[in-house]
């Protein structure tokens, strides 16, 4: 069996290892700070509260519809660029574990995106927080988040994966993701809706993250996950997927070599 | 199960990078212009660590890895556990490795000393059902008392030595693989490590250690390894060069 393969395939023999590391990744944050992750919290709560009331206004929005969506997508967006930031440095930064223990390569970004979910578990309830003081409708339609949130989950993993792989061997690419997230930002719908651009949606959907931000916001507000997006993200993860998996095939054995 | 290692017409390379070839913007530029500023890109060069070895290790064998700086020592152990993969050549292993290479890997400062006991045998490969044994066990090895319910972060070095130390040892391997562990910490403490690292060697099946102190080497070991420009001679415990 192909090294990268058999990585993988191992990595999913012991699923307790990741959660456990993930876990622990998250206890060690608390022990920094009272707060913990809740810090991401506060500062998306003062975000929300911030821009969703000087925006509604710009807008001139309803803020009952508007500021949920704007919850949903800070929060989300959150979830996505802390996952891509951090994946460039995944390998280097477990350098002194991939050199002294043959233990799966797949784990380490794994847990990074497991680590970033738990963060997200946290954020969650802001958004209900949200819709419980601006009375804004909720529906059963809510719980198609769940096997949107694993497709989404499942793409960040191969993403994690490919930049890891990228960011062993050109330590460079850390800087020109940090530098290039924020302006993605912007590109992806996380403070509008792509139906609020008249000219520019179709090019919106161009953006990867634009389909992983829509898949679990629609239904969040209420509505069936669109087809567009659960296309996109099915796409993405089978092409993407299958690339990754060939280039992990490829560079798997040279990474203990380059961190 | 009787230990084994068995390596045959084993080659290891690795490449070196030096900043530029490491840079992703420096191999654009090199792409874009046709590779008219190679030079300026870095070449990447090849260090072929180990040439065309082969040797059978078996149950009851304790070898030692003796060289100079860089003739391939620690390669050598990070090949046997399974790190680094050979461009060619077969690795036959048998039996649960463990490696005491560089300790501390794994740690986590901001976690107490008890998490991180846990964290760490984790990641050696020991299920959490049998972890609360091997506590109890380091808990005595160490003596920290209560030192381990507070953040690693708040050790003196040797206190996190005593703690690195007790984990990389605490669990039983088949083969055990050791680089140069030993002279640190206090003398009271070297005196136990030593101790506990005699005992380990007895337990497992396979042992290969890596020093450059022959005397080291000649106490624990029966067969002898000698590393020189990537291939190695066993030699006989007379032969041993004696200590630089």
């Amino acid at each position: 069996m192909s090294p990268g393969t058999a990585d993988i395939l191992q990595m999913f023999k012991n699923p307790g290892l990741v959660l456990f590391l993930a876990w622990s990744d998250v206890r060690a944050r608390y022990k920094r700070s009272v707060l913990g992750p809740f810090w991401i919290t506060l500062s998306t709560a003062i975000g929300v509260v911030g821009l969703g009331f000087v925006w509604s206004e710009l807008f001139k929005l309803e803020r009952r519809t508007y500021i949920p969506m704007l919850t949903v997508g800070l929060v989300f967006w959150q979830f996505l660029s802390s996952s891509l930031t951090e994946a460039s440095s995944v390998f280097v930064k477990q350098a002194g574990l991939i050199r002294n223990l043959n233990l799966p390569l797949s784990m380490h970004p794994a847990q990074l995106v497991l680590k970033q979910a738990i963060n997200l578990a946290h954020n969650i309830p802001l958004f209900f927080l949200v819709v419980l003081c601006l009375g804004s409708p909720l529906n059963w339609n809510c719980l198609w988040v769940l096997p949107s949130l694993v497709l989404v989950s499942l793409n960040l993993f191969w993403m994690v994966l490919f930049l890891g792989i990228l960011g062993a061997r050109f330590r460079d690419l850390d800087y020109l993701i940090s530098s290039v997230m924020p302006l993605l930002m912007f590109f992806t719908p996380v403070l509008y809706r792509p139906t609020a651009l008249p000219y520019t949606a179709l090019f919106i959907w161009l953006n990867p993250l634009a389909h992983m931000i829509e898949i679990v916001r629609q239904p969040l507000l209420g509505e069936a996950p669109p087809l567009m997006a659960v296309c996109g993200c099915l796409a993405m993860l089978v092409v993407g997927g299958s690339i990754t998996l060939v280039l992990f095939n490829k560079k798997r054995n040279r990474i203990a070599l380059w961190v | 199960m009787t230990a084994l290692l068995r390596f045959e017409n084993v080659t290891v390379q690795y490449p070196i990078y030096n900043s530029r070839a490491m840079s992703l913007r420096n191999q654009l530029v090199r792409i874009s212009t046709g590779g008219r500023i190679e030079s300026e890109a870095g070449h990447i060069q090849i260090v072929t660590a180990l040439r065309d070895v082969s040797f059978e290790i078996k149950e009851g064998d304790a070898v030692g890895l003796i060289g100079h700086n860089g003739a391939g020592k620690s390669t050598m152990l990070r090949t046997m556990a399974g790190v680094y993969t050979p461009v060619s050549g077969t690795i036959a292993r048998e039996g649960r490795i463990a490696t005491v290479l560089d300790l501390g890997m794994g740690m986590d400062v901001e976690l107490s000393g008890y998490e991180n006991i846990t964290r760490m045998l984790m990641l050696l490969g020991l299920k959490k059902s049998v972890i609360p044994e091997h506590i109890k066990e380091i808990e005595v090895f160490t003596q920290l008392g209560s030192f381990l319910e507070l953040p690693v972060r708040t050790y003196s070095s040797g206190m996190a030595t005593r703690l690195m130390f007790a984990v990389a040892t605490s669990t039983r391997p088949d083969i055990l693989l050791v680089d140069e562990v030993f002279g640190t910490g206090d003398a009271e403490f070297q005196v136990n490590a030593k101790k506990r690292m005699e005992e380990l060697i007895r337990s497992v099946g396979i042992f290969v250690f890596a020093s450059h102190s022959s005397d080291l080497v000649k106490a624990y070991c029966n067969r002898f390894f000698f590393f020189e420009h990537g291939q190695i001679h066993e030699i006989s415990r007379d032969e041993i060069p004696v200590a630089e």
